[in-house]
């Protein structure tokens, strides 16, 4: 049959590794000795880990650095894309091709922007006398400076799903509006946006799910991975680091179980907004 | 009315310039300095240019401090096992879910599908612990299979072929071909534009994959370019090296760049329908 080798391969490589994690989160298991089972201790223990209440906390505010701005600036370029003007394919690719590089690159690129008497710090403070800032050893700055990295990396592909959704909306309607004499703003707000309504839920969904995972970014871009002094520590990177730093592979599984449930939560939330329109 | 509106079209040139500039400028510095000599890289003010151009020598530099054309290699054969995996039985699959009747199609499928719901931290720790059990840590095997198949292929590809009258299929039947033949000699030249589609949102999301290639492989002979990158950019005992690092980082953002050049509606109608996965 021409579907039993994709079951198969999923079946091996997805399906059982994800019944195999839920196991492992219920033991103590270091790679050497034999799996033993403590139940739910792994989670309980969580709640008091001071490393995962710092990486909750900072995965938190991370997704609130992204998910928001980067749908108001997403929408703003697309609607920007979508006028007439001169020079506007030429622009559009331009600000396009922060898609191009992988995440690695961009955190490579990036962490050499950042050296502390480097570019940035030239372009930010040269006309007010400053010629250091700790862009990436701050625990101000560090973690705003992954939000920066990650909304500038990810907003021009979010621009091309509103342009995609604002492909979908009939021009009549939009020139019957202005005909009527309604404002831009007011055909924006009232022909536009609610023709938008799943667009809009797809692009907030899709952000606070890429922004639960992240974790590339992290590794390369901050000085530790995860420093300084834990404070761009992501559940991404916890997982890595329980698991194969402190060989933790019960605490490891037990952190991307959380990760799952509050993935799988955010999905059910875009779910039942779409239902609410259909 | 006239003047105004044409203030309002030079408002959105300076704006759309100005987002062009702001979002492409790291991309620029990146290529530009691949070509600088390393004390120009962080030169203040900057050098917008190469002022004296180095030709190939930060490559050749990169290449003689790590094995860059490894990587290379390395990344090339993940990405185009994933590519061709994921097209070719993504597509097979696609077929039978669409055009067969069988027990048990709908659990199978959504199966399937629900893969795709899976956050790849989730499946990291136990999947490792598998793969190492198959004797696959460390080697070619370990670092391509696990990721090589994509249910975002299953998936699309069983929409576009569910479409496909069934008659052509009733008329090859009646011709004597069998089920595969079919498969190869009807239903494939048919779906060239949704093939080459998922081909190029896989190439990205595998020639960008970072986690898996990070903990399964340790021999620098094994890695991938993502991760091989991080060698230059944070060197073990050594400082870092911008403008190796810079060609090595310009060297992974080619393919994605040509992709974009050559294929731009079918890259751009990729990332939208990736995106509309769900």
């Amino acid at each position: 049959m021409f579907v039993a080798p994709v079951v198969a391969f999923f079946a091996v490589f997805n399906l059982f590794p994800v019944v195999f994690g839920f196991a492992i989160s219920l033991t103590d298991y270091d790679l050497l000795d034999p799996p033993n089972f403590v139940g739910l201790d792994n989670f309980r223990n969580l709640l008091d880990d001071d490393l995962f209440v710092t990486a909750f906390w900072n995965t938190l505010v991370f997704v609130a650095g992204t998910t928001f701005p980067v749908w108001v600036l997403s929408l703003l370029a697309a609607l920007l894309f979508n006028q007439v003007f001169h020079g506007r394919q030429v622009f559009k690719t331009l600000f396009f091709l922060p898609v191009l590089p992988p995440v690695v690159v961009v955190a490579v690129v990036w962490r050499m922007l950042l050296h502390p008497n480097g570019i940035m710090t030239w372009l930010a403070g040269a006309f007010r006398g400053v010629t250091e800032i700790q862009w990436l050893t701050s625990t101000v700055l560090a973690p705003l400076a992954m939000i920066t990295v990650h909304d500038w990396a990810v907003i021009p592909f979010f621009m091309l799903i509103w342009l995609a959704g604002l492909a979908g909306v009939p021009r009549e309607l939009r020139e019957a509006a202005q005909l009527d004499g309604a404002s831009p703003l007011r055909t924006f707000w009232h022909i536009d946006l609610p023709m938008l309504r799943s667009t809009a839920v797809l692009v907030a969904a899709l952000s606070t799910i890429n922004a639960f995972q992240t974790f590339a970014l992290q590794y390369v871009l901050s000085t530790g991975p995860g420093g300084p002094a834990d404070s761009t520590l992501v559940l991404g990177l916890l997982v890595l680091r329980y698991g194969f730093q402190y060989f933790r592979m019960g605490d490891a599984s037990a952190v991307s179980v959380v990760m799952f449930v509050i993935i799988l939560a955010v999905t059910a939330i875009q779910l039942w907004f779409n239902r609410r329109v259909a | 009315m006239w003047p105004e509106l044409r203030r309002a079209r030079a408002g959105l040139v300076l704006v759309g310039l100005a987002a062009a500039v702001i979002f492409a400028f790291p991309i620029w510095f990146m290529v530009t300095s691949a070509f600088k000599a390393e004390t120009e890289i962080q030169a203040i003010p900057i050098h917008w240019w190469p002022h004296e151009f180095q030709g190939l020598a930060r490559f050749q530099e990169a290449a003689d401090f790590a094995p860059l054309w490894r990587y290379l290699f390395n990344s090339t054969l993940y990405s185009v096992v994933h590519v061709v995996v994921t097209v070719f039985f993504g597509a097979l699959a696609g077929f039978g879910f669409a055009k067969y009747r069988f027990p048990g199609r709908t659990v199978l499928f959504f199966l399937v599908i629900s893969t795709l719901m899976i956050p790849f931290q989730v499946l990291v720790v136990p999947l490792f612990i598998e793969v190492k059990a198959f004797g696959w840590e460390n080697s070619y095997p370990g670092l391509v299979i696990p990721g090589m198949m994509n249910a975002l292929g299953v998936f699309m590809m069983r929409q576009y072929i569910a479409d496909l009258p069934d008659e052509l299929l009733e008329a090859g039947r009646i011709d004597g071909a069998g089920e595969f033949q079919m498969f190869l000699g009807i239903v494939l030249p048919l779906m060239w534009p949704p093939l080459i589609s998922l081909a190029i949102i896989e190439f990205i999301a595998s020639w960008g994959n970072f986690l898996w290639p990070l903990v399964i492989v340790q021999d620098r002979n094994l890695n991938v370019l993502a991760v091989g990158l991080t060698n230059y950019s944070q060197p073990y005992q050594h400082a870092p090296m911008w403008g190796a690092a810079m060609a090595a980082s310009t060297i992974a953002t080619i393919p994605i760049a040509a992709l974009f050049i050559f294929f731009q509606r079918y890259f751009i109608n990729g990332l939208t329908a990736g995106a509309l996965k769900g």
